[in-house]
């Protein structure tokens, strides 16, 4: 089950026809070198550390994740049901890939991860999501942030 | 995430999404992404292989180095191995849950089915370090009371103040289908997630409980749970057609 042709013919038609954001602007930020970068999580799979709240229906905010945070500690909390779960259970890196991260960047392929990294609950509106993802980008910038990796689920 | 991506750049940082939904991106248009063949839930590919992972991630990464956007949508080019069934899985029992039985004797198999799993999860949680469940702040025995409860035709109460009801039972929901998934895939197999998903939806009591107070839950007069139980407790593709 990879592929929109490999899900069930209503959900593949829902995915396909959900209504996304008409953007009139096109905007672009030439990043760093892989070398030089430093990159931040920011996820919509609706993680959250566990003992804090869970989000809960289509809550537009959006969760810290402390770079310490542990795999025994993040959960999901994404509204829908509609998604594998199973990769997660295993391997946290299937959704969070903080290990790899720290990986690429212990072998110096990349610069450096960021101290905190973020988490959106992705069947929130976009439009309702905006004011907290400018907000989100300051709290980026002030991480010395400058290229953000965004996996959905 | 192409919205996301599209608000960040706005602001001054460089951003790349991974698609799993290459049509939504297409339509999003965000400045860069990276589409890949996985399932959903799986945007980095397969557990448990982090070269392959890797090269995920560096072949997104890699699109914020490109000087031709806007718009940049790649292609990864690989699928995920662990898709495939594992032929060497075994079903962690061999047990037919009472899917034609009252709802009592339904209750009783499906609370009896979570310790018979017990062994099973306790060790997925010493093979991994770790479990999953925690949402509902629950143990999952009281996970289980309170779905078993819903087929007794109970009041749904919540036990934790800061959950409404509805809410409770989701989350138990969603504990009680991690536990079930982690302990059948206890062990050296590694079985796909529709290996796993056709086993706890058409063998096991949970699988038929969950359908049963599912269904119970739509004549509920509470919107706010007929809500739940419609979208949230059992995925579109495991709903049984009616009757």
């Amino acid at each position: 089950m990879t592929r929109l042709t490999d899900l069930p013919p209503a959900q593949a038609k829902r995915l396909a026809e959900l209504e996304c954001p008409d953007f009139t602007t096109r905007p672009w930020v030439k990043g760093p070198a892989l070398p030089q970068c430093r990159v931040a999580i920011v996820s919509s799979a609706g993680l959250v550390v566990r003992g804090e709240e869970p989000f809960r229906g289509r809550d537009a905010d959006y969760r810290a994740i402390p770079a310490d945070t542990r795999a025994k500690d993040l959960l999901i909390s994404h509204i829908s049901i509609n998604f594998d779960r199973t990769g997660f259970q295993e391997d946290w890196n299937v959704v969070f890939p903080l290990d790899r991260l720290n990986e690429l960047a212990a072998d110096a392929v990349i610069g450096e991860v960021a101290q905190t990294h973020y988490s959106f609950m992705g069947a929130t509106d976009p439009v309702l999501m905006e004011p907290h993802a400018r907000e989100l980008a300051g709290r980026l910038k002030d991480d010395r942030v400058d290229t953000v990796i965004l996996p959905p689920v | 995430m192409s919205a996301l991506g599209h608000y960040l750049e706005e602001e001054d940082l460089a951003t790349v999404a991974i698609s799993l939904t290459r049509p939504q991106t297409e339509r999003t248009r965000p400045p860069r992404a990276l589409w890949v063949p996985f399932e959903l839930g799986r945007p980095f590919g397969p557990p448990s292989d982090p070269g392959f992972q890797k090269r995920v991630i560096l072949a997104a990464l890699r699109l914020v180095e490109r000087e031709d956007g806007p718009v940049l949508i790649e292609d990864f080019p690989d699928d995920d191995p662990r898709a495939r069934p594992d032929p060497g899985w075994r079903l962690p029992f061999d047990h037919a849950a009472a899917a034609d039985g009252s709802a009592e004797v339904m209750a009783r198999e499906f609370e009896s089915e979570i310790d018979l799993l017990r062994g099973h999860h306790d060790r997925w949680v010493t093979q991994r370090g770790y479990s999953t469940l925690g949402l509902s702040g629950l143990s999952i025995a009281d996970c289980g009371r309170l779905v078993a409860g819903q087929l007794r035709g109970e009041v749904l109460a919540s036990p934790r103040a800061t959950f409404s009801p509805p809410l409770m039972l989701r989350f138990a929901v969603d504990d009680l289908k991690a536990y079930y998934l982690e302990a059948g895939a206890a062990g050296s197999a590694k079985p796909s997630s529709r290996q796993l998903g056709d086993w706890f939806w058409n063998a096991t009591a949970a699988g038929a409980a969950l359908h049963a107070v599912r269904a119970a839950c739509l004549t509920s007069s509470d919107d706010r749970l007929k809500l739940i139980a419609g979208n949230f407790m059992v995925p579109a593709a495991r709903v049984l057609a009616p009757g």
